[in-house]
């Protein structure tokens, strides 16, 4: 319907491999910008502050991991203690004086490398066996958090973030805040979105289908794989960072457990391997829903006046979240990405859905 | 794909950003109470929000204090920082100005916010124990024995008990490895040079439901005292391990969190002897429990959960942690009038003093600079039916446990 | 010495626990390639069942048990009819997040319906302890450690039956196995029950060691551990895998917990797998897959 893709012809090269190809996406992506700029003053402070902030940064942050699952195609359930690298050295970086922009890039350069040694089973074993060795690594990192009060902020485990800075103006503001955030989402999506063009993207696709297949045909399984798990943590690292400076403005070690790499994970398949778009959904429904299911039954509860015991009220969200995590899985396999294909497909050809490929 | 679907999935999201928050009323005092009914805190989350809400409840009924009434918002935030996050960003928007999250993680999340926000915090029984420093933390609020005054409050009963003199003595501390259960390491560190007995820490990692490795080692050590420091189920894989290694329970001294559910799974007659630290009056017999059943849940039906739990161990403690707000309430009514803000109520907290709810909980005296409120507390021991006082509301210490609160918020005022 | 004997002995026979937990994973993924992430939430709720028939219906003991783990069969068996089938054929990853939904389901619901609060397991188990010389034993591991041993001695005897030896063929391979005629969907849904009903035997032993909560949902990590260093698809290589996570955990810990001031447990437990995974990538007795292209 709206794509009107009728008479659209690309003439060169580049016009065919652009990011957006048809031009009403194109115009879509510039609302979205437009519209994710003006955020502020659409949506109420709550929004912005509870919302859009943290799942901007989560959603970069499951870019990253989806660059290393979707399309290099490791599994990774160690990806909330490469957050936590990232998020701890840049917090005592700040503190030691640097500018937040320097403070980033250090958490996300540490992050890599020590995401790098996650990634070196990852030469030998593969699937499940990939899992588990970097869900040991997750201990690892977890265990030294709570040993070394020296990296986790003395007796209370809570280390305070400085106020971010960029170019001498200090953010203080939620507004602020929340920009830095969109801005850094935005330039992670744009290099993930173009690494896929780049034959280091194909390498990786070629990697993800068959890793045997991908050194016969000449690829250094050895180098890709190890610069997949580079950039992926390099991503992690700096949106850890992001998470710290941006929105917890005090880091604990709970808020990068393995609870949150599983929660990662889940946001990656839930969300779609190897979509962007479908990074943007993962991040926010497994963000979001249970808050919003939450709220949500109680304010019915509330409404109908019905008496449920407030333990068994906040289990009930829990079993319609899990319920939702399957149903979803049950529908369309391929994650929310797929669903929101097939809507953009049926309208793409609207009103002549038997043209459908 | 069928395509009620996709319908289905459009009314959802559309019911789901149509949810219109509440507006505040006049007159009311609001608490958040966003806690963890699901995860870590589950053991304690629901006895303990039960009674803060049903002591509320009854303020309200007996018509408010000062004129005003109260309100709470309670939500699950499933022990997740950012869920913490959420509901507090949400419930101070509508007007909620005093939380509580019973949850250490998400409270010290939440820390820098309320400091910004100007909202009180309240932490007993979790949280920073250096929230003691009032200077440092003018909106956090301890309101009661932190774990370090727990700390020198079950030495002091041993050293009682060993009739004043420690020398030589030997103190095990089997304690969750986790920064909640290292924390009264330093302390004990201190004691033991002050007082002379012999110190020895043994961790498990959480979730510490296997321990007999640990056991093995405290056996070697052969203690006099054990100090149990952990929570949830962990506590009765603890108490068992004592009793099976030998153990005598009467030399068992656990913090806070062991109550009667843990003395059951234990089996309730071989637990005999436990002994634990205590910071209000378990039980149905005190005037204000009372009160609750009769004016609550016999005659307005209003409880919030259930029966049972009225007067349980974490029920009266949730109670001892909302009388002080209330106290504060009805002080700030009567010094600064209407309208109560969120600031007076601060400064009325800060003028709490010798506030003991007809002896529900140990007297505290809060004041600018002490914002735990005196860190006092008692040692109950269980009987094989309930908990037996076996000594005063007392505190012990307090030099050195003013020591650890300085040291550890002048660690925070460098990060500021 | 002593000491090394004491930690030995419990921790093998805690291995040996881990490993009864580790079984129900292996006989899902041997029947039909999936690992199951909601087994921590079967172990649970087994173990919540039992409670439930024995303390509110007031079963006997072996009756309550009997009833959890057939009412757990049946739970396998639905999982697998409703959920897992229609996924045959989608990547294994979607599959595993699938699992894990049940998990987040099943942590809700049980808890949500039968109260969250730790319950005691209502079986008398004596805390007065065993000694042996020196060494202090913990009757509850001894019972967990022989009904681990009895429980996968069984499971190795059905192996031996027709189902037992149908699920093989199964497991090596679905369409050859249907074009022999074995009901491979039954095969599997058989593989989930049996798994069920492992749990609640699980659930048993483990809600007598802590007491019956949601905690008993987070043994998944440890099991699974368990299951991938003994090669996912074989049930002796999951008990020698539980002996050796089990011993080296609590002798390592025991030795250099006092000089490290903290629990080296969990960690030992991690580098363990991590080099064991390094050094022999699928598991002690993993089948290997040849590679081809």
């Amino acid at each position: 319907m709206f794509y009107r893709e009728c008479g659209v012809r690309h003439t060169t090269y580049a016009a065919d491999r652009a990011l957006a190809v048809i031009p009403f996406e194109r115009a879509l992506l510039v609302l979205l910008i437009v519209l994710a700029a003006a955020a502020p003053w659409i949506v109420t402070d709550l929004f912005l502050v509870s919302y859009l902030t943290p799942w901007l940064i989560w959603t970069a942050a499951v870019l990253g991991l989806n660059l290393l699952m979707g399309w290099a195609g490791q599994i990774h359930l160690g990806y909330g203690a490469v957050m936590a690298v990232g998020a701890y050295t840049a917090v005592h970086v700040a503190r030691a004086g640097a500018p937040f922009v320097v403070a980033v890039a250090a958490g996300g350069l540490v992050a890599a490398v020590i995401g790098s040694l996650f990634g070196l089973p990852a030469l030998r074993v593969r699937g499940l066996y990939l899992a588990m060795s970097t869900l040991a690594l997750q201990v690892i990192v977890d265990w030294i958090l709570v040993q070394v009060p020296a990296i986790s902020g003395g007796a209370q485990a809570t280390l305070l973030v400085p106020r971010p800075h960029i170019f001498g103006i200090p953010l203080v503001t939620d507004q602020a805040r929340y920009w830095t955030a969109a801005v850094f989402t935005l330039l992670v999506a744009l290099f993930v979105a173009n690494v896929r063009r780049t034959d280091v993207g194909r390498a990786l696709i070629a990697l993800r289908e068959k890793d045997y297949a991908a050194a016969v045909i000449g690829i250094n399984v050895f180098y890709y794989k190890a610069l997949a798990f580079f950039v992926s943590s390099f991503i992690g690292g700096m949106s850890g960072a992001a998470l710290a400076f941006l929105y917890y403005r005090a880091v604990t070690p709970e808020q990068f457990g393995l609870n949150v790499s599983i929660m990662a994970v889940a946001m990656v398949i839930v969300g779609g391997l190897g979509s962007i778009i479908g990074s943007f959904f993962g991040a926010g429904f497994i963000l979001l829903a249970p808050i919003w299911i939450e709220h949500g039954l109680r304010e019915l509860a509330a409404a109908l006046s019905v008496h449920i015991s407030p333990s068994t009220l906040a289990h009930l969200p829990l079993v319609i979240y899990g319920g939702l995590i399957t149903g979803f899985l049950l529908l369309e396999p391929l994650g929310l990405a797929k669903l929101y294909d097939n809507v953009r497909n049926y309208l793409r050809v609207w009103p002549f859905g038997y043209t459908k490929k | 794909m069928r395509r009620w679907v996709y319908w289905v999935l459009v009314l959802v999201l559309a019911a789901g950003l149509a949810a219109v928050p509440a507006l505040a009323q006049q007159k009311v005092i609001t608490f958040g109470f966003p806690v963890d009914y699901t995860r870590v805190y589950v053991f304690v989350a629901e006895e303990w929000t039960q009674g803060m809400v049903d002591y509320l409840t009854l303020m309200n009924l007996k018509g408010g204090v000062g004129g005003y009434t109260f309100d709470w918002r309670v939500v699950d935030t499933g022990n997740e920082p950012q869920r913490g996050i959420e509901a507090y960003e949400r419930f101070r928007r509508e007007g909620a100005t005093i939380f509580n999250f019973i949850s250490t993680p998400v409270s010290n999340a939440v820390a820098p916010r309320a400091m910004e926000d100007g909202v009180i915090l309240l932490m007993p029984f979790h949280g920073r124990s250096d929230a003691a420093d009032g200077q440092t933390f003018p909106w956090l609020f301890s309101l009661g024995a932190n774990y370090w005054s727990q700390a020198t409050v079950i030495v002091q009963h041993i050293l009682e008990a060993e009739g004043g003199n420690l020398r030589g003595k030997r103190i095990g501390l089997v304690h969750i490895d986790s920064p909640f259960g290292r924390e009264p390491i330093p302390v004990l560190e201190e004691l033991s040079r002050r007082l002379g007995f012999e110190f020895q820490s043994f961790a498990f990692p959480s979730p510490g439901t296997e321990q007999s490795a640990t056991w093995a080692q405290v056996r070697r050590f052969r203690p006099d005292w054990v100090l149990l420091w952990s929570a949830g189920p962990s506590q009765s894989v603890g108490v068992r391990e004592a009793i099976r290694n030998g153990f005598p329970l009467d030399r068992l001294v656990s913090v806070i969190w062991l109550d009667e559910k843990d003395m059951n799974i234990v089996g309730a007659a071989q637990a005999r002897g436990v002994k634990r630290f205590e910071a209000a009056v378990p039980g149905r017999e005190h005037p204000v429990v009372q009160e609750i059943l009769q004016k609550v849940y016999q005659e307005a039906g209003k409880g919030f959960g259930k029966i049972e739990n009225v007067g349980s161990t974490y029920y009266v403690v949730g109670i001892a942690s909302v009388a002080p707000v209330v106290e504060a309430v009805r002080i700030a009514v009567e010094r600064f009038g209407e309208p109560v803000t969120v600031d007076k109520i601060r400064a009325a907290l800060e003028m709490v003093s010798n506030f003991d709810l007809n002896g529900l909980m140990p007297p505290i005296t809060i004041t600018p600079q002490d914002h735990e409120g005196g860190g006092m507390g008692r040692i109950s021991q269980w009987d094989g039916s309930r908990w037996v006082p076996v000594t005063d509301w007392m505190s012990a210490f307090r030099d050195v446990v003013w020591e650890m609160v300085y040291k550890s918020s002048a660690q925070f005022r460098q990060g500021q | 010495m002593t000491f090394l004997a004491e930690l030995a002995i419990n921790g093998a026979l805690v291995g040996l626990m881990y490993a009864l937990v580790a079984s129900g994973i292996v006989l899902v993924y041997k029947s039909s390639g999936v690992v199951n992430l909601a087994q921590g939430g079967f172990v649970m709720a087994g173990a919540y069942l039992v409670w439930a028939y024995i303390a509110r219906l007031g079963l006997g003991l072996i009756p309550g048990i009997l009833a959890a783990a057939a009412s757990m069969g049946a739970l396998g068996w639905l999982t697998e009819r409703l959920a897992l089938r229609r996924m045959i054929g989608q990547p294994v990853i979607m599959i595993l997040m699938l699992t894990f939904g049940l998990e987040v389901v099943l942590r809700g619901a049980v808890p949500g319906a039968l109260g969250a609060d730790t319950k005691p397991m209502p079986i008398p188990i004596s805390q007065a302890p065993v000694w042996l010389g020196d060494i202090l034993i913990n009757r509850t591991y001894i019972l967990g450690g022989a009904v681990a041993v009895v429980m996968v001695a069984l499971l190795a005897v059905f192996f031996r039956t027709r189902a037992g030896i149908a699920m093989r063929a199964v497991s090596d391979d679905h369409l050859a196995a249907w074009a022999v005629g074995i009901p491979v969907e039954r095969t599997v849904a058989l593989s989930w029950a049996v798994s069920g009903a492992v749990a609640a035997v699980t659930g048993v032993l483990w809600g007598a060691v802590q007491g019956v909560d949601w905690s008993l949902s987070l043994l998944l990590i440890k099991a699974l551990s368990v299951a991938v260093l003994g090669g996912l698809d074989s049930l002796s290589g999951v008990v020698l895998a539980g002996l050796i996570v089990g011993v080296f955990e609590s002798v390592i810990s025991g030795y250099v917990d006092p000089f490290v001031g903290g629990g080296t447990r969990e960690v030992v437990a991690a580098v363990v797998i991590f080099l064991t995974v390094l050094i022999r990538p699928y598991g002690l007795f993993g089948r290997e897959v040849i590679e081809r292209v």
